[in-house]
């Protein structure tokens, strides 16, 4: 690995200071002048008609400023999905009927919290309770009850993707049996595969919905200002775009008049890339009351009403010949969706392309279907279908193993793909480290010594897992600006959303790599979508890919600047300069030089004002113009994955069920750690929420109610329950990445979770299909194999 | 009809303040609301998270669960108060050198649970210390570098005495 | 939370005083760790707050060889785990409260209140229940004593009258050769019990002389399991008396099933649960 001055280490953040001292404001800690408080009233029933509505006595408490329900907002949809072939078709405010218990009704907007809570208390509501679904396979059966009757869009409404200028046009069209969204790809013939196989595996596995539970609940401040039509709003988020395009199309607000102010933002995990009811309702407040609107949801509300990760039926057949060569395969997938789509038709595609940059299997189908069912909407959370394919795959390929006497390691090496592989919807590996991650953690764990030796009740289990780095969705750049200062520092431009994964230290690093300087005179300005350029967002896993890499870029057309002002200035050529330390020197004579400062003053002076910007963008997958067919799974969708491999240690507790992590071996390529520490974090952060997923978080549901919205009933681990964490960089660098970087925030957990999983299989020798571990699951499961 | 406003006396940071407050509010409010004191955060509404810890007569606790008329007479320090004008507390120094953090929405709290600690118990064992830092809830972070960075502290103080920041 | 009038008293003849005039209007705080919780929700709504948290005459720890503990009612949990009195007498405390909720809480939460608010998950008290604790009341009409097992009356009830204030409680010092244990089961470190057992054995010549066994999370109220501890008494106890008593007990548990574990589970948690701590019980009453 090359040396570089910055790039490679572990300093701190530049968000430092602000964060260990209390000064760093979050949307949670916003006050304006005036501001009034929104609270927002929710569904109690999971299927219903609205049948009136009274707000008068609301209206009518002292200290109440509006009250607002579906009739104010009637007609507007949203929805992280709003493609031609699946419209968007959530309401901000319930219109006739309610889908889910915890959706929006009804808003107050009042002095204090208290007077708006009270103001809730007085809106009477008639419900007309109708049948409900939970089950989505109950729902996909005839006669269930059809939670979208209606038309899909209101016949004429243009789809966001229209917007952004897709030729296709959306059709109106009743969803048929609760389907609301649909993969089928297959290459190859998995049929014919299966036929050829010497020994086929079917398991079935479900993943039940988990939450995000960032630290900062949700929540946004919004001030429209009547005299010039702008909207500020500060809110807790991933990526601005489409918060501004959402909150124009809903509320008819130009776009380049609303303005998301820079905020620290407490954890997202993918739970805050939407947008959401709240958000456009605090904005439709604050234009009707002219006054700053805020909107905090409480814990409870961030449970019921924001979103859940993806909950899944996983169905896997696997056909291997007897030496373990992977044949054929076939996936079937059924999604729990909740009352409206969430990501689930990006998901389902998901599911297979992530896996699919991990092992050659030359005949494979993947067919996945979500159904609606009287929930709240589930969305990406940290992996977006790799936590859940990897679960039921990885678990799949530890018992074919056993099956077959072969070597668990041996058997995933036999399988995996080859550096440069172009897979089949043409997206090429030209970076692929997960080979020497698997045999970098084997070593470090002393998996040889281990396995199958380590006694009764304990266990350990590996598992690999990829992901993508960025994929085409609007705004389809990532822009930045890199300007030198007077005093010879340079300030970076970047939208960035900075919710703790340490983006813009990262593209700092970058840029005084670049630009020879030191990391303290790189300058930031974040987060803010008028001061900064069009930003790409921080959800679809390009943060590195594409977005830093729009930074170094940008670095790079300033140095170029530079270096040809200082040519000009001491007489010689470009290729003979060197820049460092805010100076620019000639290599073969480093005491002649110029300063940054004075070369921005010759600039300024003798090239007409020129004041030295540089501009970079970036555009994740460039040669494709829109996006694949999330629905068929063709077409390119990614430059380059990250990969993941990982070993984890466990002990049971055959009494009791309980399992003890004893450690975790990570071993990541993420192409090249620009900030070690940084990226340590990430790795670490993802070895105990992937515990959690793996032995005991899970959204419980009773009848469509959520009956754990708290953190006493959700348990997420804490500092006394985590395993000594071993990571190990084996990283391949890109081509394309910045420095040769790739994705690091989401690639591990599933990971994590497959090889715990598969730690306590190998502990227990219970064969478990679900999720969580939960200790009771695993006592059960040992006092029926004591039986038999 | 409004019930009066109560005067209650509280050093806050060292400062005393008198402050006449509603007598239905928590510490978080008094702080936050009263005094734009915002480190102390609130991330849940069950006593679990400890995103709202602050120390009270040198005990840390949820300042979302400690009535604000219950702190009359006493001595309140918040996050604000750890750095001493250009002076990081070790604690402050080492979060940043350990990069301990990251979304950042938690450390307060942190911040304030293990000064507390240390205070108390200057060279706890790692597993008194993970123990003991239970209610501090992080999703971001796993706690291992939080853990190192205490630990650091608690073993090397010279490292840290309070340098500037 | 909804508006109150705020009362700080300084002796406890003030707060009976006050708590006798506005009888269920009013509420004790204590340390409100439960309380406040109730109040933000509006699950709890009264008129007056009588705050007797810094009651001087409240918060003390008195130990005679003869007499026992006496422990008034605003004693912290931290005061109890931190203490090195009660880590010498009474070691099963200090070691009870480093399960119990987070240091924060037990900063700040008494050990009066925690009795009163009676969560049936409570950690301390099966533990005190064990130590054949007494709590002790006080009002403008008196004083009267209780045993601990006879607080409880449902979950989140006590015996407790509307013009009462718990004020203290009593521990019998323990007989030599007397080891107590608590083992709580929760599916994360800290995370919500699931079910907890705590055991006393005393011995006299290699003889069981007394047993108590105390469940909670496993019934509406702590309780104790009077047939295991009949099981032991007067019987030389060795793992497969242990074994049966713990069989017995999780008969007598009444466990139900909610979102966390079935009341099937809950039943064998008992007997792991009584099985251990009846164990290390033994096992510290032959090394005193």
């Amino acid at each position: 690995m090359a040396d570089y001055r910055v790039v490679g280490k572990g300093i701190p953040r530049k968000d430092s200071i602000e964060k260990i001292t209390g000064q760093a404001k979050y949307t949670f800690d916003i006050v304006l002048p005036e501001m009034l408080h929104a609270k927002i009233l929710r569904s109690l029933h999971a299927h219903a008609k609205i049948a009136n509505i009274d707000t008068s006595e609301a209206e009518k408490l002292p200290g109440v400023k509006a009250v607002i329900t579906g009739k104010d907002t009637w007609g507007m949809r949203f929805g992280f999905v709003d493609t031609p072939r699946y419209p968007c078709e959530q309401p901000v405010i319930a219109e006739d009927k309610v889908r889910f218990i915890g959706e929006s009704v009804a808003a107050v907007a009042a002095v204090d919290e208290n007077t708006a809570n009270e103001a809730l208390d007085l809106i009477e509501i008639e419900y007309e309770p109708i049948p409900a679904v939970f089950d989505p396979e109950e729902a996909m059966k005839e006669g269930a009850p059809q939670i979208h009757g209606e038309q899909i869009p209101a016949p004429g409404r243009k789809c966001a993707w229209q917007d952004w200028g897709v030729a296709r046009v959306a059709r109106s069209y009743n969803p048929v049996n609760n389907i609301g969204a649909t993969v089928n790809l297959s290459y190859g013939d998995s049929e014919k595969g299966f036929a050829e196989a010497e020994y086929i595996r079917e398991d079935t596995w479900v993943i039940p919905r988990t939450n995000h539970t960032a630290m900062e609940p949700h929540g946004a401040v919004a001030s429209y200002n009547p005299l010039t039509g702008y909207l500020d709003v500060w809110l807790s988020h991933m990526g601005y775009e489409l918060k501004r395009y959402w909150i124009s199309k809903t509320l008819g607000i130009p776009i380049s008049k609303i303005r998301v102010h820079k905020t620290f933002i407490g954890g997202a995990f993918g739970g805050k890339a939407q947008v959401f009811d709240h958000e456009i309702i605090a904005s439709f407040l604050s234009r009707k009351t002219g006054k700053p609107v805020k909107l905090i949801l409480p814990r409870d509300e961030v449970f019921t009403s924001t979103n859940n990760s993806i909950a899944l039926k996983i169905n896997v057949k696997k056909g291997v010949k007897k030496d373990g060569t992977i044949v054929g395969q076939h996936v079937k997938l059924i999604s729990d969706m909740g009352a409206y789509r969430g990501s689930v038709p990006v998901c389902l595609f998901l599911c297979h392309s992530m896996r699919d940059a991990i092992y050659n299997i030359p005949n494979l189908t993947h067919d996945g279907v979500g159904a609606y069912t009287n929930k709240s909407t589930t969305m990406a959370k940290r992996g977006h279908g790799s936590q859940q394919m990897t679960t039921a795959i990885e678990s799949q390929m530890d018992w074919i193993a056993e099956d077959l006497g072969l070597d668990p390691v041996e058997f995933r090496l036999k399988n995996l793909r080859q550096k440069g592989d172009v897979l089949p919807n043409r997206d090429t590996l030209n970076s692929y480290g997960l080979p020497d991650c698997i045999k970098k953690i084997v070593e470090a764990s002393n998996w040889k010594e281990k396995r199958g030796k380590l006694g009764p009740g304990r266990g350990i289990g590996l598992a690999v897992s990829a992901m993508f780095n960025g994929s085409g969705y609007w705004p389809f750049t990532a822009g930045s600006i890199v300007r030198m200062n007077h005093d010879g520092t340079v300030t970076l431009y970047i939208g960035q959303a900075e919710f703790g994964q340490g983006p813009t230290t990262t593209t700092c690093q970058l840029v005084a790599e670049e630009l020879g300087l030191n990391v303290e005179d790189v300058n930031l300005v974040d987060g803010d979508s008028e001061l900064c350029p069009i930003d790409y967002s921080n959800w679809l896993s390009g943060g590195m890919f594409v977005s830093c890499k729009a930074g170094l870029v940008a670095a790079q057309d300033l140095r170029q600047q530079i270096l040809k002002v200082a040519a000009e200035m001491l007489e010689e050529d470009v290729e003979d300069l060197e820049a460092m330390n805010r100076r620019v020197y000639i290599k073969t004579d480093p005491e002649e030089g110029v300063a940054f400062d004075e070369i921005l003053r010759y600039s300024i002076q003798k090239h007409a004002g020129d004041l030295l910007m540089g501009k970079g963008f970036c555009k994740p997958v460039p040669e494709i113009e829109f996006y694949p067919s999330l629905s068929k799974g063709s077409g390119r969708w990614t430059d380059a994955y990250s990969f993941t491999a990982s070993i984890a240690e466990v002990s049971v507790d055959a009494e009791t069920g309980r399992t003890k992590v004893d450690h975790i071996w990570i071993g990541d390529d993420c192409g090249r750690e620009i900030n070690t520490a940084i990226c340590e974090g990430q790795l670490q952060s993802q070895a105990v929420m992937g515990m959690g997923d793996a032995l005991f978080e899970e959204v419980m549901f009773s009848e469509g109610r959520t009956i754990n919205a708290n953190f006493v009933d959700y348990e997420i681990p804490r500092a006394f329950d985590i395993p000594e964490i071993t990571t190990i960089d084996a990283s391949d660098p890109d081509p394309n990445g910045p420095f040769g970087a790739k994705e690091i925030g989401e690639c591990a957990r599933a990971a994590v979770i497959g090889s715990i999983v598969n730690a306590v299989y190998d502990a227990t020798k219970v064969k478990i299909t679900s999720l969580p571990l939960h200790p009771e699951k695993i006592f059960r499961g040992l006092k029926e194999k004591a039986k038999s | 009809m409004e019930l009066a406003k109560k005067l209650i006396k509280v050093a806050v940071n060292g400062e005393s303040r008198e402050l006449w407050i509603k007598q239905n509010i928590t510490l978080l409010d008094l702080l936050r609301d009263y005094l734009g004191l915002t480190g102390a955060k609130l991330a849940c509404i069950s006593n679990s998270c400890g995103a709202c810890t602050v120390i009270v007569d040198d005990m840390a606790v949820k300042s979302c669960s400690v009535l604000a008329m219950q702190v009359d007479g006493k001595e309140v320090f918040t996050v604000e108060g750890l750095a001493k004008g250009k002076k990081l507390h070790p604690l402050q120094q080492a979060f940043i050198e350990h990069v301990a953090f990251q979304c950042g929405f938690c450390t307060p709290g942190k911040l304030m649970s293990a000064k507390a600690l240390l205070d108390e118990n200057p060279n706890p064992t790692e597993e008194e210390l993970r123990r003991d830092m239970e209610g501090n809830l992080c999703r971001c972070t796993g706690y291992k570098k939080y853990i190192e960075a205490i630990m650091d502290v608690a073993q090397h103080p010279e490292k840290y005495s309070a340098k500037e920041g | 939370m909804r508006e109150f009038e705020y009362l700080r008293v300084n002796t406890l003849k003030e707060a009976c005083s006050l708590l006798s005039e506005y009888k269920e209007e009013a509420r004790i705080l204590a340390g409100g760790q439960s309380l406040l919780t109730l109040l933000k929700m509006n699950m709890l709504s009264p008129s007056y707050l009588i705050d007797i948290k810094f009651i001087p005459e409240l918060d003390y720890m008195d130990f005679d060889e003869k007499e026992g503990l006496k422990m008034g009612a605003l004693t912290t949990h931290r005061a109890v785990e931190k203490s090195p009195l009660l880590k010498e007498k009474f070691p099963v405390l200090p070691e009870t409260e480093l399960v119990v909720a987070s240091v924060q809480t037990r900063n700040w939460g008494t050990i009066g209140g925690t009795l009163v608010h009676a969560d049936p998950i409570g950690d301390i008290a099966p533990t005190l229940i064990v130590l054949d604790s007494k709590a002790k009341f006080t009002s403008v009409s008196g004083e009267r004593t209780i045993s601990l097992t006879e607080l409880f009356v449902d979950f989140f009830a006590t015996v407790i009258e509307e013009d009462e204030i718990l004020c203290e409680i009593q521990i019998p010092t323990l007989p030599a050769h007397t080891g107590v244990a608590y083992q709580k089961f929760s599916t994360i470190e800290a995370g919500i019990k699931i079910a907890g057992a705590a055991s006393l054995i005393s011995l006299e010549g290699g003889i069981c002389k007394d047993a108590k066994i105390a469940l909670s999370a496993v019934a509406p109220v702590p309780i104790r399991a009077l047939k295991a501890e009949e099981m032991l008494r007067g019987k030389p106890v060795d793992d497969k008396l242990i074994e049966q008593a713990a069989q017995i007990a999780s008969t007598e548990a009444d466990p139900v099933t909610d979102m966390h574990a079935t009341d099937e589970y809950r039943r064998e948690l008992v007997k792991v649960l009584v099985r251990r701590a009846t164990k290390t019980a033994l096992e510290r009453a032959k090394a005193t």
